[in-house]
């Protein structure tokens, strides 16, 4: 199978992937997708969850196979179909993973030679370390970044990993060839890696190899790529659009296929009553926590890592044992210092606690949608003798309705589902209870612009039911559209409270300790105790 | 069975693609023999055997005796896979002392009776309670002390099979009054009741984890302990349960076995280490690919049974079992497995 000169051209695309399609079973998963992109371009790849993005980065990898039909070139050399992995990286082609595929405990230049160790000594075939030390030292010269190749990669900060992956995703290119797949590379990276990042990808650039990146933050795209191919239910709906000409506005609104729906604030739904009190919370670096949360109201908590905001949500949600403290809701009293395995008595007074990590802490995926949403209350709904289907039937079923999950399959097993899909069923198991206190940890993580709408307006709704929302969450732009007061967190104090109208950036400023931005008054707040 | 129901409909659309419902409905409809095929595989292959047995040893197999024979006489692995069921199902997934447990039972009994001249009764009471005290004693060291379950249990195994053997001074005991046996051997339709009392406890704890919510529990104890646990599902509290109960059923099994063959003989239980492991890992090819469940673990003893016994009849030695229990165990984890694989 080869590509015509017609199509492929001769050597104008570093990669150029024509009518590619993938069929599992009976559901067509990708059809005849295209992409050029040309040498020396960063091309971003964007779409929501389950359009087909991973599934088209298998096939590059040679992970999967393609139907037949389709055609992919290098440089204007076709592949053979299905790629073979040697194959893809002969052409240059290589891909950097979402968790960056770094093994911790190894060296930084084990990790990266890992897979092309050469053996030296015709008898001993041991790994030659000064040659392969020398390699990887080279690589990051090229790479224009000084990462001492000795040190464990589990002590390296977050830029310097990303460094590594980029040095072995890079090292096997030929000058002013190869192509780098970023696939959600930057998702653990906070604001300051992500700048140094992508200092990295254009240096990479610049010896002239092309970079594909795949990314659910439409702002990062916008903001560093030259040309966009937006993908939807497994087809390329525009190809190599140059970002110059669009926004996010316009890609979220490509990538939905339906009307941008917008995240503007909406009135608090707080009411007079109170919810929920916190009272001496002492967790981690927190000393002496108190926090009042009226009923409807939402509030955010944040701060930079070790700010102790995540450790007092999950503390107040159950999920982590405070040194000391008190919860009192509806008038129960309840200690943050539990015995072991007591979350069964925070969820019976009324407390729901969304895990941040979906398929380690929220979710069984080997479990139906339907067994893993009504698990909190199998045992008060259903009968000893027998769970009963009736009321499974019912709560899952408004589950999907309300927040949209597709398939709206019951029975699906959780871990087929894309990763929106899932959080919208770890969010819909602990709605269903309809809690009084909701503590919600990153809701909107890793999930695509449809999803986070949907999350979004379910959140709001079970706030103007009365329910006190508590979201402990580093994404700005959610707290700022969801929250009626944000407490930030710094060395387990709190530092400010912001109220009423916010933006994305007087909470960033208020984390990061810079001055109030021009007309912003920030209510900074001594600590409560 | 629920979760039967839900793999079925589960393989019957393969592949995560973004499937809408209608579409997902009607490949459910489409349920061809093909994608039925991996559940039911063992069950053909088993129909297939009796065929071919049938034919080449058409004056030894196609009798009921052969028939009674398989079906009559393995209460004792019936239970012990249960007992395993228990704790393989909450996630530990290596319990080897579930055939040293039975037999410990299984000596206490008549050493009681015959060598110190207990009453039945309170002998049995007392072999059961050993059994749960033993299974107490895992679940503890495991549980709470945080003991590898490996270590433990193979230690548990080896001394309860040393002190069984020291028990009955290394003797077969028999000599139990003869009415006990009916507690087991009682004729029902031409098979013993002991074969009953199997069926009755495998769709019992079938129904337990397809129905109520400690079984739902279980699986999700077995799946993820932080998920159970940030559910509120007590899960300490359910895996220590699980040894505990997984040795009041060995303990049970012991008792009834103990009456069917009127005596023990401690030097036996090792032998029923593989085939236990063997028919709860034979269920993970059975009826719910990919995953543990009681009923394919009944349908797993009897079709190596049959399997063992017919290769018996043509004149193989006692090697065979060893061979088909071993062969059966890898060939069908392997292929169940690889459908697993294919299917999500």
């Amino acid at each position: 199978m080869s590509v015509s000169q017609a199509e492929a051209g001769t050597g104008r695309h570093r990669l150029e992937v024509a009518r590619v399609s993938k069929t599992f079973g009976s559901a067509r998963v990708l059809r005849d997708i295209g992409l050029r992109i040309a040498p020396g371009e960063l091309h971003g790849l964007v779409g929501q969850n389950g359009c087909g993005k991973s599934t088209l980065v298998k096939i590059l990898t040679g992970i999967y196979p393609p139907d037949s039909g389709g055609a992919i070139a290098v440089d204007g050399q076709s592949l053979s179909l299905p790629v073979r992995p040697l194959d893809a990286r002969a052409a240059g082609l290589s891909v950097v993973h979402q968790n960056l595929g770094l093994v911790d405990d190894r060296t930084v230049w084990e990790n990266v030679r890992l897979g092309r160790f050469k053996a030296s000594g015709r008898i001993t075939r041991r790994i030659d370390g000064k040659a392969e030390r020398a390699a990887v030292e080279s690589v990051f010269a090229r790479l224009g970044a000084s990462v001492d190749v000795n040190q464990k990669v589990g002590e390296l900060s977050a830029e310097d990993r990303a460094a590594v992956a980029i040095a072995r995703a890079m090292q096997d290119h030929e000058p002013g060839g190869g192509l780098i797949i970023f696939d959600e590379s930057t998702r653990a990276m906070g604001k300051a890696a992500r700048g140094r990042f992508f200092d990295l990808v254009r240096s990479v650039i610049d010896r002239g190899a092309s970079v594909l990146m795949i990314s659910h933050q439409l702002e990062e795209v916008v903001e560093v790529t030259d040309k966009v191919t937006v993908m939807r239910d497994g087809q390329v709906v525009e190809m190599g659009i140059p970002t110059k000409e669009t926004d996010e506005a316009g890609l979220t609104r490509l990538m939905l296929g339906r009307h941008l729906v917008t995240h503007d604030r909406v009135d608090s739904h707080a009411r007079p009553e109170t919810a929920v009190q916190v009272r001496d919370l002492v967790v981690r670096s927190v000393r002496g926590l108190d926090l009042d949360l009226k009923k409807g109201e939402i509030v955010g908590l944040t701060g930079l890592v070790g700010s102790g905001a995540v450790a007092a949500a999950e503390a107040i949600g159950g999920a982590r044992e405070a040194r000391a403290g008190t919860l009192t809701i509806n008038g129960k009293r309840l200690s943050l210092k539990p015995r072991r395995g007591s979350t069964e008595e925070f969820i019976r007074a009324g407390v729901a606690f969304v895990a941040e990590r979906r398929l380690e802490q929220g979710l069984a995926g080997e479990l139906s949608v339907t067994q893993n949403l009504t698990l909190p209350r199998v045992r008060t709904r259903g009968r000893r003798l027998r769970i009963g289907q009736g009321w499974q039937a019912e709560e899952t079923a408004a589950m999907i309705g309300k927040l949209d999950i597709r398939p709206p399959d019951p029975h699906k097993l959780v871990g087929t589902l894309s990763g929106g899909n899932q959080q919208k069923v770890l969010l819909g198991k602990w709605l269903a209870g309809r809690p009084d206190l909701l503590v919600l940890h990153e809701p909107t993580q890793a999930v695509d612009v449809g999803a986070r709408h949907d999350i979004i307006a379910a959140i709001r709704e079970a706030a103007a039911e009365g329910c006190g929302v508590l979201i402990s969450s580093v994404d700005a732009a959610d707290l700022a559209v969801l929250c009626d007061r944000v407490l930030v967190f710094r060395d387990g104090e709190v530092t400010a409270e912001l109220t009423g109208d916010m933006t994305q950036d007087d909470i960033i400023q208020a984390t990061f300790g810079l001055p109030g931005g021009p007309g912003r008054e920030l209510n900074a707040k001594g600590v409560a105790r | 069975m629920d979760t039967a129901r839900n793999q079925t409909r589960e393989a019957a659309a393969p592949g995560a693609g973004p499937g809408t419902g209608t579409a997902a409905r009607a490949r459910r409809r489409n349920l061809s023999g093909l994608q039925l095929a991996p559940r039911l595989a063992i069950l053909i292959v088993w129909a297939a055997m009796i065929a071919v047995y049938s034919a080449t040893e058409s004056n030894l197999f196609p009798h009921v005796g052969t028939f009674q024979t398989i079906f009559g006489s393995q209460q004792p692995l019936v239970f012990m896979t249960m007992a395993l069921m228990c704790t393989i199902v909450v996630g530990e997934f290596v319990d080897l002392s579930v055939p040293a447990v039975f037999g410990f039972g299984a000596t206490i009994l008549p050493v009681l009776v015959v060598n110190h001249g207990w009453n039945v009764w309170p002998a049995s009471i007392v072999a059961v309670l050993a059994c749960v005290i033993v299974g107490a004693v895992n679940g503890f060291l495991v549980v709470k002390v945080g003991v590898n379950t490996i270590v433990v249990t193979l230690g548990m195994s080896t001394l309860l099979e040393g002190i069984s053997l020291w028990m009955s001074d290394l003797n077969t005991i028999s000599g139990l009054p003869s009415g006990f046996q009916k507690i087991a051997l009682t004729d029902v339709g031409g098979l013993p009741i002991s074969f009953y009392y199997g069926v009755v406890l495998v769709l019992g704890f079938a129904y337990l984890l397809a129905f109520t919510p400690l079984g739902r529990h279980m699986r999700f104890v077995g799946a993820s302990r932080e998920v159970s646990r940030l559910s509120g599902v007590r899960v300490d509290r359910i895996r220590f349960g699980s040894f505990v109960f997984a040795g009041l059923l060995s303990g049970l099994g012991a008792f009834i076995a103990v009456a069917a063959l009127g005596g023990y003989n401690a030097s036996s239980s090792d032998s029923y280490l593989l085939p236990v492991f063997a028919a709860v890992f034979l269920s993970t090819a059975i009826f719910e690919p990919g995953r543990f469940n009681p009923l394919g673990t009944l349908v797993g003893i009897y079709f190596l049974e049959t399997g063992i016994l017919g290769l018996q009849l043509l004149g193989l030695q006692s090697w065979v079992s060893q061979v088909f229990y071993g062969g059966i165990l890898v060939i069908a984890v392997t292929i169940s497995t690889l459908l697993h694989r294919r299917s999500t």
